[in-house]
């Protein structure tokens, strides 16, 4: 049923006013903010500050690495796993179970998801016991509280996103491609990385690109699993916002971390769009 | 169709054996949390030692607890229906309707899905600060609505592309009004995307810190911040306790997302 335009303004008006009383109008006052000088003058001087100081540079950068680190990881694990549940799984129940535990950690939140590592990390956690008892280490390793567990906390989150994004991804792809390769003489691997791999790319382009984002802004687990020993990006926004209190430099921090994350996408959205033209 | 020839045999078995780590990897802190809530120790445990559910008791018994359940229940509950009611239309409208600019529509209402929610808390707690409902359940509310809104939209779309318009002119051609097709026809076709749309959005909302931090007191602090709140600074059996009894629920919703649409329904159309 085509509806008209009468009917679909209708349909819009009460969304539309919610999302800019309560969505568009917060966020122009945060870009409003980040160029007021507290006294209502506009000035660049946050920016200024944001942009020009090393500490703010070094966290930022920290925090793309990081989250690249963790695209990476959780793209090794959840990338067979999603090809293990769409292609090699035949039982119905198996596949049901198999998405029930990739699943189940996207409905929990990301603080108890973060208290699981802290006691698998922990100096007297399962990790340290079973490294020290198979001898590999004489002492508990100190995991805890830095780059290591900020970013396997992260990858256990977003490994999820990787799962579901590829295996809807490799649902929709005949089988009969990689089938054709073999009859043609490929070897299983062969056929694998030329033909079904390629195929699944958009895939791997929307989880990465999900992955990317929510890690960059990703707080609780960072805060959680740093211990306060390292900053990332949206620690310091909330520390201008709930403790600092000043809200035109958060404003500034926030906006700077958004255009940063933004033209990274478009970069690489661009890149990748040369490089098919190319192939 | 062979199902050896498309994976080989000792490509399979080393696939199995990494998809067995990977399920590892994903059960392992859960049932860490669930083991130690059990400990008789005073110390986070794992394995637990012996079996206690004082901890459950204790948590049970704490009003303060209870009290943030109730409040992330209801707010998760009263979101997720306005987002139903205010999301719906606006998935139909830009699936079907007859206007310009459902590209940007669409973009507007599924953009808090990219947008670093520590920012969108923070906006919204100078938004209240300006309006006067900082720090209340009205601004945990609409930020809330305005986080979860692009599930229900999201998954409401997906639904809509796989469904045949036709079987709506035929209820119209047949005499049925517009809104005896939707109640009747639509709806009840679109059903399982917005029951999948409205449960993710219902369990982000319920776990949500980024936007409800910024707006709590303390008595008015969801469950999900209250507890980051005291794990930041201890932790102990009975905060494992608590933890693990929002594993449990998200146990419960899952089961009930495979019960109403089919969990590789719901994992498709995410």
């Amino acid at each position: 049923m085509r509806m008209n335009s009468t009917l679909s303004l209708l349909l819009l008006a009460a969304p539309l006013a919610f999302m800019l009383a309560f969505f568009v109008t917060p966020f122009g006052i945060v870009a409003a903010d980040s160029v007021n000088d507290g006294k209502g003058a506009l000035t660049w001087a946050h920016y200024a500050k944001a942009l020009g100081e090393a500490y703010y540079w070094d966290t930022l950068f920290y925090t793309f690495r990081m989250s690249l680190l963790v695209v990476l990881f959780s793209f090794l694990i959840g990338y067979p796993l999603a090809y293990f549940i769409v292609r090699q799984v035949r039982s119905r129940l198996v596949r049901s179970l198999l998405y029930i535990v990739v699943i189940t950690p996207l409905f929990t939140s990301n603080i108890v998801r973060s208290f699981g590592w802290m006691v698998l990390l922990g100096r007297r956690g399962l990790v340290n016991d079973g490294l020290v008892a198979s001898g590999l280490v004489d002492a508990p390793l100190p995991l805890l509280y830095g780059t290591f567990s900020i970013v396997l906390g992260l990858t256990y989150i977003m490994t999820p996103f990787i799962v579901l994004t590829v295996a809807s991804v490799l649902q929709g792809i005949d089988r009969s491609y990689e089938e054709a390769a073999r009859d043609l003489g490929a070897t299983p691997w062969a056929a694998f990385t030329k033909v079904t791999f390629p195929l699944s790319l958009p895939g791997v382009v929307a989880g990465s690109l999900i992955v990317f984002t929510l890690s960059v802004s990703a707080y609780v687990t960072p805060s959680i699993l740093s211990g306060g020993r390292q900053n990332v990006t949206s620690m310091l926004i909330f520390q201008q916002y709930g403790v600092v209190l000043n809200f035109q430099f958060g404003a500034a921090l926030a906006i700077v971390l958004l255009a940063t994350t933004l033209l990274l996408v478009m970069g690489y959205l661009f890149a990748l769009n040369r490089s098919r033209r190319l192939a | 169709m062979n199902g050896s020839r498309s994976v080989p045999k000792a490509g399979a078995s080393l696939l199995s054996l990494y998809a067995l780590l990977a399920v590892v990897f994903f059960v392992l802190p859960l049932a860490v949390i669930v083991g130690t809530s059990f400990t008789t120790t005073s110390y986070l445990k794992f394995p637990p030692e012996g079996f206690t559910l004082q901890w459950y008791a204790k948590f049970l018994a704490d009003a303060s607890y209870m009290k943030s359940m109730a409040l992330s229940a209801g707010l998760a509950g009263s979101a997720t229906v306005t987002a139903a009611i205010l999301g719906v239309p606006v998935a139909l409208v830009i699936a079907r309707g007859d206007i310009p600019g459902r590209a940007a529509i669409s973009a507007l209402f599924l953009s808090p899905l990219i947008l670093p929610p520590i920012v969108v808390g923070a906006a919204l707690l100078q938004f209240g600060a300006m309006t006067g409902i900082a720090r209340s359940f009205l601004a945990l509310f609409v930020g809330h609505v305005v986080l979860i809104i692009p599930y229900v939209i999201r998954t409401t779309l997906a639904s809509l592309a796989h469904f045949n318009p036709s079987l709506e002119e035929a209820a119209q051609d047949l005499g049925a009004t517009r809104f005896e097709t939707f109640f009747l026809v639509t709806l009840p076709l679109i059903r399982s995307g917005v029951i999948s749309g409205s449960l993710f959005a219902f369990i982000i909302s319920w776990i949500n810190v980024e936007i409800s931090i910024f707006n709590t007191t303390a008595d008015l602090m969801p469950i999900p911040v209250k507890l980051f709140n005291y794990i930041q600074y201890n932790v102990d059996p009975m905060i494992a306790a608590v933890s693990a009894t929002t594993i449990y629920i998200a146990v419960a919703v899952v089961l009930l997302l495979d019960r109403l649409v089919g969990i590789e329904n719901a994992a498709a159309n995410r």
